[in-house]
């Protein structure tokens, strides 16, 4: 355990750990661009400059291997003024378009701009021009003004997600990262991580282009329910106090973007494409009127027609969902337990074309909730449970085979989504989805992880948390 | 010839190439003699002793570097000759490589025995056709002959070796840069620690020294440590092969011992200016070295120290002479437009700054050079001066630094008159 001494102050490093890596792990900030904690060192963006104290040059803490005593200068003269001309150089022939960007906001060459540089540019020369618009991927374009050129998008596709995608091709500044041939970016289930760690606004999602500014969108921290992995993931949507009226109120309540929010117990900071598409999962055409037998009505009708066949019901079968949160499920247990024999469904399946496993994120089952399912209710054969008595059938959620059901037993049907088999059911009630409420998913390590709210559940649509107590209320005798 | 030689020691023939005549020169006897009578350790021990410095242009310790390898650690090592002679001004690699092939693989066999190395490299110059052909002649020669293979003259040495032929890139001439390049990749260079020494080709200990370096080493085996050091000065041990070029009457090859004085070089064996014209500036040792003035080459001696205190160093060998009446700003434009060119486009300040230089020094030679561009050269080459991955961006600024401080008037002149001082192109103008 090597000590360290930085700007004085004494810092335990471990004997492996650069001074980037001490100096992070000690709360001590230190520029970079093209470090990155889970890629290898490049050490080519020159800007976390430190200094060894009465040394007269400058040395990068990236690949700056600790020993006892060394002390470090993060802040002096000698390197204020190197990191000026670091990023002097860094935006010489930057387009400096943040007008138009879509990183503007959160871009760490804007912010280290303001930071170490601030004055406008010395040169009077006519900037290099580039590509812009280049088609990396069938999701991600590419700005090739605005690249720094600090090759994290091609370590990450050869170090992370091994698909060796991306290369640089020609040198000097007119160096350009560029696709390899036959195109297996495309074929990358993990390429849009690249757009996150680009440092500028060089790899653009083609989902996310010109679709909003940044600051005005929040990030709720969530679970993309994807697979049973439950990587943690940020959604990103329009801040409340920034409201549009104007224009397609829907803007307000739908899914800007969706980005991976750190977790090193389950994804690290990575999530595959599938998490980036959550719209295509919440933003399918809601379900949000209550039905019985296709005819429109009162979500408080509905439920009370529901409450009376369950108790009236004398077999009655429940497919509970496996897309349920932690609460949800174990308040069905709690309420409902007894009066249903319980088979968890598969809510999903894997899709065609989807990558099924590997051995980094994905996982087969395509269900957030497996685990917690499983352990509240045992897996039961779901033709052992349906026989020729059951009376009714209760199914939660999406995945199921109506034809299945016996020909007597009467349906409740909870769903969030508009399908046909909505009006089939003898009573339909709307359900919330992931981003109208608080909750929490089991991955399948035994993991939770907690979602929040994006935006407000609508009043026709019922909380299955608090469903589930209203349908267990028990039919009063008249006295 | 400028003192006494090392290498140039034999007449240059249409067969003096061919292991026929290296034999009869006494070739690979040095070879008999290391690997039957001397260990691995005291080879280097040998080189060391000598003070056989690099002939590529940092002058560092051979013996030092090769020492740094472990000789027990139980991993592959990799030795590589450094054939990629890119620096402007340079070409006597190619003199070795044309004319003594067998010296360099007898050579290296010698230091591969040393190094404890199964495979060794030798990184050439793709431009080289001549040298290249020869090379490879010389090397199915020495395979032919048993020098190379398993069981090397009898003994449990073995040693095979593989010519790469480079693509026409200056920073694959830098030995982390030549590694990456040789492994298949982008010839980027690599950042230290870890050095070459320790985690160099394929990631195992890897000594890459130039080709006149390792060309010496047979001599020192075969004639010791002290008969190197009676050649040159005491703390320049030995002799530099120039490619001398430019305005001078005889341009080529010389082998110059160490403490020569360079005017007499220039004006006597090298049979002076060209046209008798005056000597105007001298780069001594391709054009990463800073450039000397014409008063100041008649007080230098040819070596390390001598030329260091001028402000300047041996370089790589690649003298390149001015003559009165070249434009300067010309000159600094050509420098930069290679510095530019050749860029790897790795690190930020060499990548963005050479760009930046030769877009000025364009701008200036067109004419429409402002005031504060030359404070602006001087400001991007203090940017680069030992803040980049490898020493290119630190030459070109050298470079510039170094013709900026002496022949700033010029370029003063260039900016506020819109013309060079001299007119017209002197390299076009055919003096009577």
């Amino acid at each position: 355990m090597p000590q360290i001494f930085i700007n004085g102050q004494p810092v335990e490093a471990e004997r492996d750990q650069t001074v980037m890596q001490a100096a992070r792990a000690n709360g001590i900030f230190i520029p970079y661009f093209c470090w990155h904690p889970e890629l290898s060192v490049a050490g080519n963006c020159r800007i976390c400059a430190i200094q060894i104290e009465d040394r007269s040059w400058v040395e990068i803490a990236c690949n700056m291997p600790v020993s006892e005593g060394l002390k470090v200068l993060t802040d002096s003269d000698m390197v204020k003024a190197y990191r000026k001309s670091i990023m002097q150089l860094m935006t010489l022939n930057h387009p400096v378009d943040c007008g138009i960007c879509d990183k503007s906001g959160e871009c760490t060459l804007q912010d280290y701009h303001y930071k170490y540089n601030g004055a406008p540019s010395m040169s009077r020369d006519v900037k290099v021009r580039s590509t812009k618009f280049h088609p990396l991927s069938e999701r991600i374009v590419l700005d090739n003004e605005r690249c720094i050129l600090c090759s994290r998008c091609v370590r990450f596709t050869r170090e992370i997600s091994k698909s060796n995608a991306l290369g640089i091709t020609q040198r000097g500044d007119a160096s350009l990262v560029r696709a390899a041939e036959d195109r297996p970016l495309d074929a990358d289930p993990y390429s849009d991580n690249i757009i996150d760690i680009c440092p500028v606004g060089a790899l653009l999602s083609r989902p996310f282009l010109y679709k909003a500014r940044v600051w005005y969108l929040k990030p709720t921290s969530s679970i993309c329910p994807g697979c049973a992995r439950g990587c943690t993931v940020q959604i990103w949507h329009r801040k409340p106090e920034w409201k549009l009226n104007a224009l397609d109120p829907r803007k307000n309540v739908s899914i800007e973007r969706v980005t991976p929010l750190e977790n090193p117990a389950v994804n690290g900071p990575w999530i595959c494409n599938k998490g980036r598409d959550l719209a295509l999962i919440f933003e399918r055409p809601r379900a949000e009127q209550a039905m019985q037998k296709g005819q429109a009505v009162a979500l408080s009708v509905a439920i009370e027609t529901a409450r009376r066949l369950i108790n009236k019901a004398k077999h009655s079968v429940a497919l509970v969902s496996n897309w349920g949160s932690n609460e949800e499920l174990k308040a069905f247990k709690q309420m409902l337990g007894g009066r249903f024999t319980a088979i968890v469904k598969q809510d999903w399946l894997p899709q065609p074309g989807e990558v099924i496993e590997d051995d980094f994120l994905i996982r087969s089952d395509k269900n957030p909730n497996t685990t917690a399912a499983w352990a509240l209710f045992p897996s039961l054969d779901l033709g052992g449970a349906l026989a020729d008595t059951t009376d009714l059938v209760l199914v939660w959620g999406e995945g199921f085979d109506f034809a299945r059901v016996p020909p007597k037993a009467r349906i409740i049907f909870l769903n969030s989504y508009l399908q046909p088999e909505n009006g089939h059911a003898d009573v339909f009630i709307p359900i919330s989805i992931q981003t109208e409420r608080r909750g929490h998913y089991t991955n399948f390590q035994g993991t939770v992880s907690a979602f929040e709210p994006c935006f407000p559940k609508k009043s026709s649509v019922a909380d299955a948390e608090e469903l589930f107590v209203l349908l267990a209320i028990p039919e009063v005798e008249p006295a | 010839m400028p003192g006494k030689p090392l290498l140039m020691t034999f007449p240059v023939t249409a067969t003096s190439h061919t292991l026929a005549d290296y034999r009869a020169r006494g070739g690979y006897g040095t070879l008999v003699k290391a690997i039957s009578s001397m260990q691995p350790a005291d080879i280097t021990k040998e080189v060391s002793t000598a003070g056989l410095l690099g002939h590529g242009g940092a002058a560092f310790s051979a013996g030092r570097k090769w020492g740094v390898v472990n000789l027990n650690d139980r991993q592959p090592h990799y030795l590589c000759a450094n054939a990629d002679e890119g620096e402007p001004g340079t070409f006597k690699d190619r003199w070795i490589l044309e004319n003594a092939p067998h010296l360099l693989l007898e050579s290296m066999l010698i230091a591969a025995y040393a190094l404890q190395v199964r495979h060794a490299f030798i990184y050439i110059r793709g431009e080289f056709d001549v040298p290249y052909q020869r090379l490879a002649a010389a090397i199915e020669e020495a395979y032919a002959a048993g020098y190379f293979g398993e069981r090397i003259l009898g003994t449990d040495f073995a040693c095979d070796i593989v010519a790469y032929r480079g693509a026409g890139s200056y920073v694959c001439g830098e030995a982390s840069g030549l590694l990456s390049s040789l492994e298949g990749k982008r010839g980027y260079p690599r950042n230290r620690p870890p050095r070459l020494t320790v985690q160099g080709l394929y990631k195992r200990p890897t000594v890459v020294n130039n080709v006149e370096t390792l060309a010496n080493v047979a001599g020192i085996i075969a004639n010791g440590a002290a008969w190197y050091k009676s050649f040159g000065t005491a703390k320049s041990p030995g002799t530099q092969l120039v490619s001398i070029s430019g305005h001078i009457a005889t341009p080529g090859v010389y082998e110059v011992e160490y403490g020569y004085p360079l005017a007499k070089f220039l004006y006597e064996d090298c049979g002076g200016m060209v046209h008798g014209r005056k000597l105007k500036a001298l780069i001594p040792g391709g054009i990463s070295t800073k450039v000397l003035t014409g008063a100041e080459v008649q007080s230098v001696t040819f070596d390390h120290q001598s030329l260091s205190a001028a402000g300047s160093s041996v370089g790589s060998g690649g003298m390149i002479v001015i003559a009165e009446g070249t434009c300067m700003v010309r000159l600094l434009q050509v420098m930069l437009r290679f510095y530019h060119h050749e860029s790897c486009g790795q690190c930020t300040p060499c990548r963005e700054g050479m760009g930046w230089m030769h877009r000025i020094i364009d701008r200036v030679v067109a004419g429409e050079g402002r005031a504060e561009d030359l404070d602006r050269l001087i400001d991007i080459s203090r940017w680069n001066d030992g803040n980049t991955i490898c020493g290119m961006g630190d030459a070109a600024g050298y470079a510039t630094i170094g013709i900026l401080a002496k022949f700033r008037d010029e370029f003063e002149y260039f900016i506020a008159n819109k013309r060079s001082r001299f007119d017209g192109n002197l390299e076009c103008l055919r003096s009577s």
